[in-house]
């Protein structure tokens, strides 16, 4: 009889057969069967090869390379690679630059990410109500994380320059003594530099987090609301424990902007001065890369923001993860 | 007047649940302060695009005294803006079909064909959201080195759909599994084959996860500066390079530079303006999987 037909059994056609199969018959059925599957393998092989490949030569390879290079002192194109084992790494922690980077970009992170996520969080409970205005006001908020980061570091160029909009409106009402050259000041240029991040980021935040509280059902308020808790209290007892899970990711996605994109914001806009006030890991590692030419040296700072990175990212996972889960 | 006002605020309050009118106004409050913040230097961007560096920084926040197109000719001029536009038109266009061409079919496979390999495939595109491209950056440099084509726009058209492949075969195939087992079924016993299963069925029933890859790939592809700085050079610069070399080393002219900013944004808004609910979700999605 020869296999039967040239397509594959639908579920219903198997739930269908009536009378038993004869020994032939089922293993005609069963080399049919293992047919299909070697098929379908060879199918999903070619289907996902180039793509995988993409990914592997271009993303998986170079993080290897990441590794592999930060052995070496290599300071130059040009230069010969000289195996130093764990020299670039010694010399890291005796660099004193690289330990400015380290305590700003501390620094960075404490700052920007409270004042990014709670304001966030806040906002985005707010939107997630649909108060009247809420959806001008959702547009508003989303509008600065369209921008590339050369966009938003070139337009507060014009902020911060010394006879700026922030000094003129300063001199304007009167408080001319809080009057800085921003981003050229040791006091000032970390904080111009997070304060821009933060700028764009509130509104990017509260947005998914509108996006994540709209999923709670809206009679869960009602009832906590007859129950005389107040709008306090529906933000912080009812709300953010019920997306603390939500909140675990934006951490994570905040974290990872600090810790390397950041270094866009630096490059654009103070190239870690004055000094070393302004230098942040993620900079510091283009600098070296990029700048100072020392190739191995650098990925070996690479090296090590990746695994703070990693580190950082699952201590947020675990401290978020709901617990009964 | 101050009566009605008073009402109103009430049944805002009551329609926006928030409340005693306190809460309202407060809440209200830190929502415009937050909302002003944002205009107010988006503003103040676009009325110095259209001033002179004189009275841009005498009264910053006023409207110009007339329109003066000059900082956008002189930006096109002196900046280069339109060959920054069209290189990175062209890039970006490219590395979206190459996105395309590459996610689709490995999420195809991922999502409708049932093997062992298929959850394997799966995280190792995972692994993509743990890699941060500053990490890669010299490595990938050395590769342009190596493959010749260092400053050479294809190795970005090249490099960067390896960057976008986890979140678009995610964002693919979690659509990709909800088509009915039924559509699939009926167009095999036509003797479909894969690649016709793709075609007929698959690619427009995943139309939307497609459309919102395509906004959430084009955002990036447009945005990208870091790579585009290092893997390309002055002769043949993206738009996001240009508008920031438009600032010289002692003199800042920003007229033209806020010309040039508005110049780089002006396909994001337009794309922006149709689809802002779609890139939200989309965005949404794409953190809730990470």
């Amino acid at each position: 009889m020869g296999l039967p037909q040239l397509c594959p059994m639908t579920s219903q056609e198997l739930i269908k057969e009536e009378k038993p199969l004869t020994s032939k018959e089922g293993a005609l059925r069963r080399s049919y069967f293992k047919i299909q599957r070697a098929r379908s393998r060879a199918a999903f092989i070619l289907l996902v090869l180039p793509a995988i490949l993409w990914f592997v030569g271009l993303m998986l390879w170079p993080l290897a390379n990441m590794f592999y290079l930060s052995f070496f002192r290599w300071d130059g194109l040009l230069d010969p690679k000289i195996f130093v084992s764990l020299g670039n790494y010694t010399r890291m922690f005796n660099d004193e630059h690289f330990w400015h980077g380290v305590a700003n970009t501390a620094i960075y992170l404490a700052v920007d990410m409270p004042l990014v996520l709670l304001p966030g969080f806040v906002l985005g409970f707010f939107l997630s109500q649909r108060p009247p205005g809420s959806r001008l006001l959702r547009v508003i908020f989303f509008a600065p994380s369209m921008l590339s980061v050369a966009a938003v570091s070139m337009m507060f160029v014009g902020i911060y320059l010394p006879d700026g909009i922030l000094n003129t409106l300063l001199h304007q009402v009167g408080l001319a003594q809080l009057e800085h050259v921003w981003l050229a000041d040791a006091d000032t240029a970390l904080g111009a530099v997070i304060a821009i991040d933060i700028w764009g980021s509130i509104g990017f935040y509260s947005i998914l987090f509108y996006a994540s509280l709209s999923n709670i059902s809206q009679e869960l308020f009602e009832a906590a609301r007859l129950d005389g808790a107040n709008l306090w209290d529906l933000v912080w007892r009812i709300a953010f424990p019920l997306s603390k899970d939500f909140f675990g990711v934006a951490m994570v996605l905040n974290f990872v902007w600090i810790m390397y994109g950041s270094a866009q914001n630096v490059l654009i806009l103070t190239k870690g001065g004055p000094g070393d006030h302004s230098l942040t890991l993620g900079y510091y590692l283009y600098n070296q890369a990029f700048m100072g030419y020392r190739l191995g040296y650098s990925q070996a700072i690479a090296v090590f923001a990746f695994t703070i990175g990693l580190l950082g990212i699952l201590l947020i996972r675990r401290i978020t993860r709901r617990s009964e889960v | 007047m101050a009566q009605l006002k008073q009402v109103n605020l009430y049944q805002f309050a009551r329609r926006a649940r928030l409340d005693t009118p306190l809460w309202a106004i407060s809440s209200y409050g830190i929502a415009l302060l937050y909302a002003l913040m944002i205009i107010i230097p988006l503003y103040f961007l676009v009325v110095s695009a259209f001033k002179d560096n004189i009275s841009i920084f005498i009264d910053p926040l006023g409207l110009p005294a007339k329109i003066s197109f000059q900082n956008f000719t002189r930006a096109f001029e002196q900046g280069g803006l339109l060959s920054a536009l069209t290189i990175s038109i062209i890039i970006t266009v490219c590395a979206e079909v190459l996105t395309l061409a590459l996610a689709f079919p490995a999420a195809y496979a991922v999502a409708r064909i049932r093997t062992r390999m298929a959850p394997v495939v799966e995280a190792i595109f995972a692994l993509g959201f743990l890699i941060p491209a500053l990490a890669i950056l010299m490595p990938v440099f050395l590769t342009a080195i190596r493959l010749d084509l260092l400053y050479n726009p294809l190795m970005l058209v090249i490099f960067y759909p390896a960057t976008l492949l986890s979140l678009t075969v995610l964002l693919l195939s979690s659509q990709l599994r909800e088509v009915p087992k039924e559509m699939e079924e009926s167009a095999v016993m036509d003797g479909a084959t894969h690649l016709d299963l793709i075609r007929f069925v698959f690619l427009p029933m995943a139309r939307p996860a497609v459309l919102t890859s395509v906004l959430l790939n084009f955002l990036s592809l447009w945005n990208e500066y870091l790579f585009a700085l290092v893997l390309l050079n002055a002769n043949n610069k993206t738009i996001q390079i240009a508008v920031t070399m438009l600032k010289g080393e002692r003199t800042v002219d920003y007229g033209l530079i806020a010309a040039g900013v508005i110049i780089s944004m002006i396909p994001i808004y337009l794309v922006f303006l149709f689809s802002q609910e779609k890139i939200m979700q989309g965005m949404f999605a794409g953190a809730v999987k990470e």
